[in-house]
């Protein structure tokens, strides 16, 4: 998880390198590898997410096979302690962890956009109890308090779930939409749309989001990112439905059935894979998002590349 | 999977109360004398979700199964798996008064670990201190008793406020007699932490710290020439793989561990020395909230009964470890004298969708298009069952139990729930239905009652002590008051045998699966170890006071 | 003088915060002690027992919630947590102390070592910008930060402890060993404490080296440093006086930020390798439903992060003037 923590504190640059609409977005992608990886990576969970009949020639559910196969043609994965087949279970199994990820990543970007933003456009008192408000989310450690809640409210849905974990992941985003609104409040343009006498909305829809429409998806990314690891971790412990199909699920109950000491490696390992693979598609798109917003860090052959064709 | 939670020690069921016998002379572990052939250290392998606290307050239930037994010891022994009953602290007992007073007659010659001799004064003070502090009275034993008093020099008299034959069992198996020179002097006995124990059991505790507790043999045990074990070693496993690899290094003699795939992780290693056993004690039943219709209908149970394919649940989910229940609520093998096979059979409850169907048919429900049956108002046949989520081979059975009724056409949901929410739908009644422990005992009477006395029940909306589903019978109440009453074993039989017809009969719960005793053994370097063939006492290391006769009966090799 | 002021208010806030919330959560969910109590009995108390038991762990007053909240706040000021459900009848705080010394050891030593290393490493490879340590090294600790850490826990067992039998499958130290300070003893807690350190260290490492890498290379940019160039000083000197110290300053602070983050994952590693400390007794207080355990656990993981975080701020404070000034 502290890789978000690592790109939340990266550096701020100058919001004018920021202003990217997104086409602009698109092309940077294309070019850098790092994003580049992570698309493919996140394209090819979404294909199992989306259609995973098409992938799977067994009932993820049904136990009707024999226990701990090991890996066959028939099972590529082979089966679990109840009899049921990995690789069915794995590919069904996308659907439920993707969700949890683009959800919160959307809702508690939402959040951060609105609190950040308000807070520095509102500035003065306001600004000053929403920050603190931030902070203080910034602070109280996470897990724990997810691994409390959850505990509370283990009524297994899905909604709690993705609540919880929105609850606690909308403060790192807020704090830096919050500098970056910041600086670019009393640019000429703004100035220019207040004497206008547009109203406060119009200026943070129309005027402020589109120049940090590059940090809002590196936000997106990041809270996506921390989803992933903190609901396989949840799951992991048991404090998800179990009846769920989900990695995080399959991980609990391969760890339950001690699958790495009872020679069925394969049904703890194969979702974990999933899960860090999943992570690693958001850590690159959300790095390579900070290197397409801040030329500078980009790789040192490749910059110069790119600044020869800017030119 | 789940681990009996870390309670798991106090569901100990124990002893059969044969109570028409008056009990034998002495005790039958070892004849032999003197300190010959004594030596060996037994380590137990036994998750206990936590690291010890050193405490062995036995009236402390978090730790009474480090202390009851092996340091502090019960009035009278009964192995429950073989209805026998062995004379402990007492040399005998005897009912009178119509079955309103009970007399035990103290034994004479055994003394506390600091060298104190055992007292019928103590026993008296033990019980009074559990009247005086209710916190202490575990098993509610002054909910019956009226009072407890000294006559002459050796004998402890108990008048009952009440028939109460069945509470024999935690009056002389589950209360441990504590010192009345070190007990009376305590300002607080309820929070007591007792981390120097003087009890009259065979081992004292040598060393203790958050992680091991090393238990040594007290030279001056009163059953001459025990134990044959020196030293007892119990380390602290917070989770189960590092107890199970444990067992399976061969570094620990005693398991009491659910092990997935046992064969292969643990008895592989070592065939000709690696056994285990699992004895079913009690059942894992599926509640059904007699208030909520339709589930109030009797061919709405039953077709449920029917629907459920026991033995594949017990197969998968439950890796065969836990046998199939049966819907007379006895627990076979271990009750198999109590089981009425006869009416069991008439009423026939293997599995059988088709049946499940017809039964539903016949009730006047009709399956709609999409396969689920509907009430004849058009309500489908649709049940949430709750859950406690953490037990994860429950959410398997569950899962098994879902699909097998769905082929029958109700519709099932699985609500897996924390404990704290699982506990308050259940005991509130606000549920449909649910999976959990029934209250096992001695004998099948035990568990039955919890599952029908009305006087367990509660109204919906405020806690029930047991009786989940809300069953209500005037005829049912009558015969479990006859019970408690007799001390007559064919009386008794008859009365559950008419138990066993209600279950059957009208299904007010049904028995899905069994639950079992955890116990692993490793015969390399100690022997003597209770098997199904010598099932002298319940073997699992976390069953009190069961593991101090277990002990009692180990040999070094 | 204004920036003190503000970063107390902030502290007595987030502490007054995590108070409340901690209040507040057993109370708003499900069940109680008194009913999970009941549970444990199985249908054997009877009410007297029941509530002696309840007035023995101090639940199922009759207290308005004000009450209640003043009292718990008075009784939390004075240190006094309340009575362990799990380890009755011992104090909330004995049996964390139990606990503390082994996650200190192991997470407190291992977070310090993946950040002391990881700015090293970030340092170097922005100072050697395009190098085989600079191509190399981001695309790694990209993928590496984003492992869950049990998942790295679990394949550390899988390869160290299944396979290859290198090293224990869990615990602290090895059971049956008398607990003295003897070479034996300590090299037991050693041999133990490799796996869950290596999994720590592997997994936190990664953020260090790019914060550090990318904020490096921020400040190469900065004027100050061209000029250390144009006047010629030792490029070692740069790199640590100028740029090094500079790029290190914010992430002091991240440094305290993320200890909340570091301590999240290290439950999960203290509990895939059963290793007795904080994280994992606080897993097993939520299994138990041990409230005053569980919250007291939570409100010690908050303090700590949260006297961390004040820490790094004013030291931040003291060595760079900036932030004063921005306040």
């Amino acid at each position: 998880m502290d890789i978000r923590g690592a790109l939340a504190d990266a550096p701020v640059t100058g919001p004018g390198r920021r202003r990217h609409g997104f086409t602009d977005l698109a092309r940077a992608v294309r070019s850098n590898r790092k994003a580049s990886a992570g698309v493919i990576l996140l394209a090819l969970f979404s294909i199992m997410a989306l259609v995973p009949q098409w992938l799977t020639p067994y009932d993820p559910q049904s136990t009707s096979f024999r226990p701990s196969l090991a890996p066959s043609l028939r099972h590529l994965l082979g089966t679990t302690a109840y009899g049921q087949d990995v690789w069915s279970q794995l590919v069904w199994s996308a659907r439920e962890s993707l969700l949890i990820a683009v959800g919160v990543g959307l809702l508690a970007t939402a959040v951060s956009v609105i609190v950040g933003v308000a807070a520095a456009y509102l500035g003065g008192l306001p600004d000053h109890v929403l920050s603190l408000v931030t902070d203080v989310f910034l602070v109280i450690p996470t897990f724990p308090l997810i691994v409390v809640l959850a505990t509370y409210a283990k009524s297994g849905s899905l909604t709690v779930l993705i609540a919880v974990l929105v609850v606690t992941g909308w403060s790192y985003g807020a704090r830096q939409l919050r500098s970056q609104a910041l600086s670019v409040r009393n640019r000429e343009f703004l100035e220019a749309a207040r004497v206008r006498g547009e109203r406060s909305l119009y200026v943070i829809v129309v005027e402020i989001l589109p120049t940090m429409t590059s940090l809002i998806v590196a936000n997106f990314l990041g809270a996506a990112l921390y989803a992933v690891l903190a609901a396989a971790g949840l799951q992991f412990i048991g404090l998800g439905n179990a009846s769920d199909l989900s990695w995080g699920t399959m991980l609990y109950w391969a760890e339950n059935n001690s699958a790495l000491q009872v020679g069925s490696p394969l049904w703890e390992i194969m979702p974990g894979a999933c899960v860090a693979l999943l992570g690693t598609a958001f850590a690159l798109l959300n790095y390579a998002f900070d290197e397409i917003s801040n030329p500078a860090l980009r790789p040192a052959g490749r910059r110069r590349a790119a600044r020869a064709t800017d030119s | 999977m789940k681990r009996l939670r870390w309670i798991a020690p106090l569901l100990g069921v124990m002893l059969l109360v044969s109570a028409c016998s008056s009990g034998g002379s002495g005790p039958s572990p070892g004849p032999t004398t003197g300190t010959s052939g004594v030596g060996g250290t037994v380590t137990i392998s036994n998750e206990s979700g936590g690291l010890w606290t050193c405490g062995f307050n036995p009236f402390n239930p978090s730790v009474s199964f480090l202390a009851v037994g092996v340091v502090y010891e019960p009035l009278i022994y009964n192995d429950i798996l073989t209805g026998t009953n062995t004379p402990w602290l007492a040399t005998g007992y005897q009912w009178g008064a119509g079955n309103r007073t009970l007399t035990f007659t103290i034994r004479s010659g055994v003394t506390w670990s600091d060298g104190t001799p055992l007292t019928a004064a103590d026993v008296v003070y033990t019980f009074n201190l559990l009247k005086r502090y209710p916190a202490l009275d575990l098993n509610a034993v002054w909910s019956v008793l009226a009072s407890v008093t000294q006559q002459g020099s050796n004998k402890v008299v108990m008048t009952f406020s009440h028939p109460a034959v069945p509470f024999f069992y935690y009056i002389a198996d589950q209360v441990p007699i504590v010192p009345q020179h070190i007990w009376s002097k305590l300002a607080s006995p309820v929070t007591y932490k007792d981390s120097q124990p003087v009890g009259t059991g065979p081992y004292t505790v040598q060393q203790c710290t958050p992680e091991n507790i090393a238990y040594v043999r007290n030279p001056h045990y009163w059953q001459p020439g025990l134990p044959k074990i020196a030293k007892v070693e119990y380390p602290a496993f917070t989770s189960n793989p590092p107890a199970n690899t444990l067992l399976a290094t061969g570094g620990a003699q005693w398991g009491g561990q659910f092990i997935p795939n046992i064969k292969a992780f643990f008895v592989a290693k070592d065939p000709a020395h690696r056994h285990y056993w699992f004895a079913p004690t009690e059942n894992v039943d599926l509640y059904i909230n007699q208030t909520v219709y339709p589930l109030n209908v009797r061919a709405v149970r039953q077709a449920l009964a029917y629907g459920i394919n026991r033995p594949r649940v017990s197969q998968i989910a439950e890796y065969g470890y836990e046998p199939p229940g049966n819907q007379t609520g006895v627990v076979l093998p271990t009750f198999r004298s109590w089981y009425d096979s006869q009416l069991a059979s008439q009423y026939n409850y293997t599995y059988d969708p088709a049946k499940a169907i017809q039964l539903l048919r016949s009730a006047g429900f009709t399956r709609g298009s999409s396969g689920v049956f509907q009430t004849p108002s058009g309500k489908p046949l649709s049940f949430t069952i709750v859950n406690e989520g953490g037990n994860s081979d429950w959410v398997a059975a569950l899962q098994m139990v879902k699909t097998e009724l769905a082929a029958v056409g109700i519709s099932i949901q699985v609500d897996n729930l924390s404990a704290g929410a699982y506990d308050t739908a259940l005991y509130d009644g606000h549920y449909q239905l649910g999976y959990g422990f029934g209250y096992g005992g001695p004998t099948p009477y035990y568990e039955l009652r919890a599952a029908l006395f009305s006087g367990d029940s509660a109204p919906i909306g405020h806690p029930a002590a047991s009786n989940f589903e809300r069953w209500r019978s005037a005829q049912t109440d009558s015969l479990i008051s006859q019970y408690a009453s007799t001390t007559s074993v064919s009386v008794q039989h008859q009365i559950v045998d008419q138990l066993e017809k209600i279950m059957l009969q009208d299904v007010p719960l049904i028995p899905v699966t069994e639950a079992v005793d955890w116990y692993q053994y490793n015969t390399r370097s100690i022997t003597g170890w209770p098997t199904p063939s010598n099932p002298y006492a319940q073997a699992a290391p976390y069953n009190f006071p069961d593991w101090e006769v277990v002990l009692l009966h180990l040999k070094p090799r | 003088m204004r920036y003190l002021i503000r970063r107390i208010e902030f502290f007595m806030i987030t502490l007054w915060a995590a108070l409340t919330l901690n209040f507040l959560l057993p109370r708003l969910m499900p069940g109680n002690p008194a009913l999970a109590m009941m549970a444990r009995y199985r249908g054997r108390v009877n009410p007297q027992a029941m509530h002696a038991l309840e007035v023995a762990f101090g639940v199922g007053t009759n207290q308005s919630l004000l009450e209640q909240y003043l009292h718990y706040l008075v009784n939390t000021a004075q240190g006094r947590f309340g009575t362990s459900l799990t380890f009755f009848p011992e104090p909330v705080g004995s049996v964390i102390m139990q606990a503390l010394p082994w996650t200190l050891g192991l997470v407190g030593t291992t977070t310090v070592m993946a950040f002391v290393l990881g700015t090293v490493v970030g340092m170097v490879s922005a100072w050697r910008r395009g190098g085989t340590l600079d191509s190399v090294l981001p695309p790694i600790f990209i993928m590496t930060s984003a492992f869950p850490y049990f998942f790295t826990g679990l394949l550390c067992i899988l390869i160290f402890s299944v396979a290859l039998g290198w090293f224990p499958l869990g615990f602290s130290y090895t059971l049956g060993q008398p607990v003295t300070l003897t070479w034996a003893f300590i090299g037991s807690v050693l041999d133990h404490a490799v796996l869950p350190a290596a999994t720590i260290l592997i997994t936190s490492i990664g953020g260090w080296i790019l914060t550090m890498r990318n904020n490096m290379i921020t400040t190469l940019a900065e004027d100050y440093v061209r000029m250390a160039r144009a006047k010629g000083l030792s490029p070692l000197r740069i790199m640590l006086h100028y740029a090094g110290r500079n790029a290190l300053l914010p992430n002091l602070t991240g440094f305290a930020m993320s200890l909340g983050f570091v301590i999240s994952g290290a439950i999960l590693v203290e509990y895939v390798f059963s290793y007795p400390g904080v994280g994992f007794m606080l897993l097993q207080a939520v299994e138990n439903e041990d409230y005053a355990l569980m919250q007291t656990l939570f409100l010690l993981i908050t303090v700590a992060v949260l006297v961390a975080v004040v820490v790094a701020d004013l030291a931040t404070a003291l060595l760079d003037p900036r932030t004063r000034a921005r306040g």
